[in-house]
C-alpha cells in the first residue's frame, strides 16, 4: 500500500477542527480520511475499519482522547496503530501521561501545517509504513 | 433615637441575621467560591476576545495579500494577451510568455499558502469553544448558588409565589448536555507565572525528548 492510500481517522468534537486536519492531510498527500466526534464513535469505527493512522483530540465528551488511546493500546487488533494527539491540553503532566500511555506524537493547538506534516512523516517513518 | 437612625439599626440587625444564617447554612463559603471564580471567567472572556481578534486579523491580512496577488496576476495576464495579439512570435521568442507562465505558477502557490493560513485561522472556533464551555459551566454554577441563596434567604410566602427554580426545559437541557472530563484544562488562558505548562510546540518536543520519547 502506498502512503497516499493510508486511511486516517480524525477524532475531534469540533467539526471545524476535523475539517482543518482533514484538509491539511489532503494537502500533504493523505486524502483518505474518515472522522469521529468522540472516542466512543472512534473506537467503533476503528474496529474492523482498516485504519492505519489516528489523529485525536483529548478533551472530548463521552470518551476522551486519553481513554481512546488506552483502549487502542489494550486492543489486540488495534494496539500497534499510530496515534497522534492534537490537543489544546498544554500541561506537562498531560503530555507525559500521553507518552506513557503510548501516544506516537503530541501536538499542541494552535498548530501549523508544517508541524502536522513533520509529525505525521516522523511517525510513519518510525512505524516503517 | 430619630426615625432614620432606627431604620439604620433595623437594616444593620437584618444584615447581621442574614450573615449569620448564611454562615450557619454554609452558603458564605459557596458565595465566596462563586465570587472567586469571576476573575477566572474574566480571564477566559479576555482570551476569547483576543483569540477571535487575532483570527480575524490573520484572515483579513491573508485576504488582502491574496487579492493583491490576483490583481497583479490579472494585470500581467492582460499585458500578455495584448503582446500575444500584437506579435505572438516575439512574445514567445523573447521568453516573456514563459516568464509569465512561471509567474502564474509561483503566484498560485502564494495564493494557496494564504488560503491555508485562512483555513488554519479557523482553529479559533475549537479553542474558544472549549473556553466558552467552561464559562457556561461557571455561569450555571453561579446561577445555582444564587438561586439557593435566594431560597435560603426568602420568607416562605415569597417563595411560594416566586419562580426561582430552573424551568423544566432548562433542567432537561442541562441533564442532556454531554459531559466533558472536568480534570482537563483546555486551552491555557493565562500562561504568565505557570511552569506546569508548555507554551509552544518546541517545548512539547523538548519535554518528550528529555524523557526519552
Amino acid at each position: 500500500m502506498t502512503n497516499e492510500n493510508l486511511k486516517f481517522l480524525i477524532v475531534d468534537d469540533f467539526s471545524t477542527m476535523r475539517r482543518i486536519v482533514r484538509n491539511i492531510l489532503k494537502e500533504i498527500g493523505y486524502g483518505n480520511a474518515d472522522e469521529a466526534e468522540d472516542g466512543q464513535t472512534a473506537l467503533s469505527k476503528l474496529k474492523g475499519g482498516n485504519f492505519q493512522f489516528v489523529v485525536s483530540d483529548i478533551n472530548m465528551p463521552n470518551m476522551n482522547g486519553f481513554e481512546l488511546l488506552k483502549s487502542i493500546r489494550a486492543d489486540e487488533e488495534l494496539k500497534s496503530l499510530p496515534v497522534l494527539m492534537v490537543t489544546a491540553e498544554a500541561r506537562k503532566e498531560d503530555i507525559v501521561s500521553a507518552a506513557q500511555w503510548g501516544a506516537s506524537g503530541y501536538i499542541v493547538k494552535p498548530f501549523t501545517k508544517a508541524t502536522l506534516e513533520e509529525k505525521v512523516q516522523k511517525i510513519l517513518q518510525k512505524a516503517g509504513i | 433615637m430619630s426615625d432614620s437612625e432606627d431604620l439604620y439599626h433595623h437594616v444593620g440587625r437584618l444584615t447581621r441575621q442574614l450573615h449569620d444564617a448564611l454562615r450557619e447554612l454554609g452558603y458564605d463559603r459557596e458565595l465566596e467560591s462563586a465570587v472567586g471564580s469571576l476573575p477566572d471567567a474574566r480571564n477566559r472572556l479576555s482570551y476569547i476576545s483576543r483569540l477571535t481578534g487575532e483570527a480575524a486579523e490573520k484572515v483579513l491580512n491573508s485576504v488582502d495579500e491574496t487579492k493583491a496577488e490576483l490583481s497583479r496576476l490579472s494585470s500581467e495576464a492582460r499585458e500578455m494577451t495584448a503582446s500575444l495579439a500584437q506579435d505572438p512570435v516575439s512574445a514567445v521568442a523573447s521568453g516573456r510568455l514563459m516568464c509569465f507562465l512561471d509567474e502564474v505558477g509561483r503566484s498560485s502557490n502564494r495564493a494557496d499558502a494564504h488560503l491555508t493560513e485562512i483555513m488554519l485561522a479557523q482553529d479559533f472556533h475549537d479553542l474558544t469553544g472549549q473556553v466558552i464551555r467552561k464559562v457556561v459551566t461557571l455561569a450555571q454554577s453561579l446561577e445555582t448558588q444564587l438561586v439557593q441563596l435566594l431560597i435560603a434567604s426568602s420568607p416562605q410566602e415569597t417563595l411560594e409565589t416566586a419562580s426561582v427554580a430552573p424551568t423544566p426545559a432548562a433542567a432537561q437541557a442541562v441533564e442532556a448536555a454531554p459531559q466533558w472530563p472536568a480534570e482537563l484544562d483546555g486551552p491555557v488562558v493565562v500562561s504568565a507565572g505557570r511552569n506546569d505548562i508548555v507554551t509552544d510546540q518546541s517545548e512539547v518536543d523538548d519535554l518528550l525528548e528529555s524523557l526519552g520519547f
